[in-house]
């Protein structure tokens, strides 16, 4: 255990689709994700990972079970308590990194921050400023994120998924659509700034690199963990 | 700016073209309903205030006799008709009422006014005219007499009792200038002789085809009559109100009381009418914008779920997403309003710029306009309300977007 425990759930079940095609994507799906560690949930394609992720990330609603984030328990909240825990507590880092197009790289960072509403505007440009030079990025501030490269887009989205300085990053498949070299330097930035920030991180990924390099492995398959390894076992995916 | 407000903004102003399109629709909208409601107004308040100018505000006529109710009880359900008031030609107390109804803190000024219908002959050019028998300095007072001296002067027609102001038309119709003589027929068959000392135009066809002014001892003589005046007509503050006074006047005096909108009911009817049919008209196009910010809308909804999906992951509530195209149609409203105004502003000042020759009804040589806020204020409330209404529904579309779905779709 590297600290106090973040995330958590207990027995999460999810029913997907409509009667005649119903799936039962998540069967009594239990998980501890602690401060400062790094979880990498792995399993073939359909097992269910995205959806638990979706779950963890208050934007789906598990059909029973029950989440809490830091000592808070998540249960029946309104869509609007569901979001303000969101903007405050979550990072999320996606596949295709699902920035806005027409923003700079700055703007897409203070994105989180404006609906926060915490900090002034030169804060914000400030504080998003100094999180996309911690990527490698200061140089390129006020560059659209669509003429990034697609590295530089992922860590556009890391930058923008710590604005708000979450205590839980979810990541899908956060190297997915980037080549070795990128996919290897993100994960890398990535863990460091977990570690170095106590954050607690899940992602989710088919690569076994990087799952090899996460604290925990969680195995998935047909919607259960069917196995859970810590750092240096080996694992089959 | 929140955040809300700011994503809007950029939104909107990515899609320039659709933004444009959306612009365009709510401006002409806006400022078409501005021009023709100036327009249309234009024409009515001309005819209002011509006729309120020449014949006043409010006319009290003939006495009537007060109507006492029966001390037997009725039968019932007998469909009796209310008792006919029996009227008495001409105001014989002029001067009592017009002291009384000074009093009314909405009479500015009144006037007697001895009206008839006699022939008016010259040369070989005869007519039948409203011959109206005026005192001169409270004529002027209570109407825009003076004002609507086309020929001559107001004063060559006060110091000769044997002077006449004619209509202009009715000048044109007798071949008279200023100078030349005309005869009136009196009831006694006999011609009288009268100096065309002004020639007058109110505006208003109707007046100018038919009215003489002669001063009231001379047209009292010549009309037989054996009171000053037929009628008093009444100069107010507040003209709107003169319904309410008329009513009060004829219970007070028990006299016949007209206000000028009941006087002029089938005109204004009329021009009420061809103002709604322009306001229905141009309401139509605005609408019809509203429908062209619904498909851009709806377009904008669809080209950003994956927008939506974003901010709903990082935090953004439902509402939030809502308000982001409520804002979207709001700026459309805000920015298309005040450039249909300013539209509205340079319309109406074209139009009263555009020639049309009018002898009718009306005399005017150009159009005629009324500058007045509240078609501003309309027009814009009815842009709004129409850019609400086709904003709620893809507002409401893409706040019940579920970004899982469209998250799933990239990483099943």
């Amino acid at each position: 255990m590297m600290g106090d425990i973040s995330l958590s759930c207990r027995d999460i079940e999810r029913y997907l689709g409509r009667e005649e095609e119903r799936v039962h994507a998540l069967r009594g799906v239990s998980l501890n994700v602690e401060a400062g560690s790094l979880h990498a949930v792995v399993g073939p394609s359909g097992c269910g990972k995205s959806t638990l992720l979706y779950i963890l990330g208050l934007l789906d609603e598990p059909d029973a079970g029950s989440l809490q984030i830091g000592s808070t328990a998540i249960s029946h909240l309104l869509d609007e308590e569901l979001a303000r825990r969101r903007n405050e507590l979550i990072g999320f880092i996606f596949q295709f990194h699902f920035l806005m197009e027409d923003f700079t790289a700055q703007e897409n960072v203070m994105i989180p921050m404006r609906r926060l509403g915490q900090m002034n505007e030169d804060e914000m440009r400030d504080r998003a400023a100094a999180l996309l030079k911690a990527v490698d990025l200061g140089n390129k501030l006020h560059r659209q994120s669509r003429h990034l490269s697609g590295g530089e887009q992922q860590r556009v989205a890391i930058a923008r998924a710590l604005a708000n300085d979450p205590q839980v990053i979810l990541a899908d498949e956060p190297t997915g659509n980037l080549d070795t070299d990128n996919s290897q330097r993100a994960f890398e930035l990535l863990a460091n700034i977990v570690r170095e920030r106590a954050k607690a991180l899940l992602l989710v990924t088919h690569n076994h690199f990087i799952a090899d390099a996460c604290d925990w492995v969680h195995e998935m398959k047909d919607g259960r963990i069917v196995a859970s390894h810590p750092h240096g076992q080996r694992i089959s995916v | 700016m929140t955040a809300t407000f700011y994503i809007a903004v950029r939104f909107a102003t990515h899609r320039k073209r659709a933004l444009l399109l959306s612009l365009v629709g709510v401006v002409f909208g806006v400022g078409i309903f501005i021009g023709t409601q100036a327009q249309t107004q234009g024409f009515a308040q001309f005819f209002i205030n011509s006729t309120i100018g020449s014949n006043g505000a409010l006319t009290l006529r003939s006495r009537f006799q007060p109507r006492h109710e029966g001390l037997v009880v009725p039968t019932k359900n007998v469909n009796a008709l209310p008792a006919r008031r029996n009227y008495f030609e001409g105001i014989h107390n002029v001067s009592d009422i017009m002291r009384v109804s000074r009093q009314f803190s909405n009479v500015v000024a009144c006037s007697p006014v001895l009206r008839g219908n006699v022939s008016a002959r010259s040369g070989f050019e005869m007519t039948t005219v409203e011959l109206f028998g005026i005192d001169p300095a409270s004529h002027l007072r209570t109407t825009d007499l003076a004002k609507q001296i086309l020929d001559g002067k107001f004063d060559d027609f006060t110091n000769n009792t044997s002077a006449v102001i004619l209509g202009y038309k009715l000048a044109d119709q007798l071949e008279v200038g200023c100078g030349d003589s005309i005869q009136l027929l009196s009831p006694g068959g006999e011609y009288w002789r009268f100096v065309v000392a002004a020639i007058a135009r109110s505006g208003v066809g109707a007046i100018d085809s038919t009215r003489v002014y002669a001063h009231t001892r001379l047209a009292q003589r010549l009309l037989k009559k054996p009171y000053q005046a037929s009628m008093i007509i009444y100069k107010l503050r507040d003209p709107e109100r003169a319904p309410a006074l008329a009513t009060h006047f004829e219970t007070l005096f028990q006299h016949a009381s007209q206000s000028w909108q009941e006087r002029e009911e089938s005109t204004l009817q009329l021009f009420i009418m061809l103002r709604l049919s322009a306001a229905i008209t141009v309401s139509l196009m605005i609408l019809l914008a509203g429908f062209g910010i619904f498909n851009v809308l709806t377009m904008s909804v669809l080209s950003k779920i994956r927008e939506i999906a974003i901010l709903r992951s990082i935090g953004y509530r439902q509402v939030d997403i809502s308000a982001i195209f409520l804002w979207q149609g709001a700026l459309i409203a805000g920015v298309g309003s005040l450039l249909g105004c300013v539209l509205g502003a340079v319309l109406t000042w074209g139009i009263s710029k555009v020639p049309i020759h009018i002898r009718g009804l009306l005399y005017t040589n150009h159009f005629l306009v009324v500058w007045d806020w509240r078609h501003y204020f309309w027009a814009t409330v009815l842009a709004g309300i129409a850019v609400f209404i086709a904003s709620y529904v893809p507002a409401k579309r893409a706040a019940q977007l579920q970004p899982v779905d469209t998250l799933r779709g990239s990483s099943l």
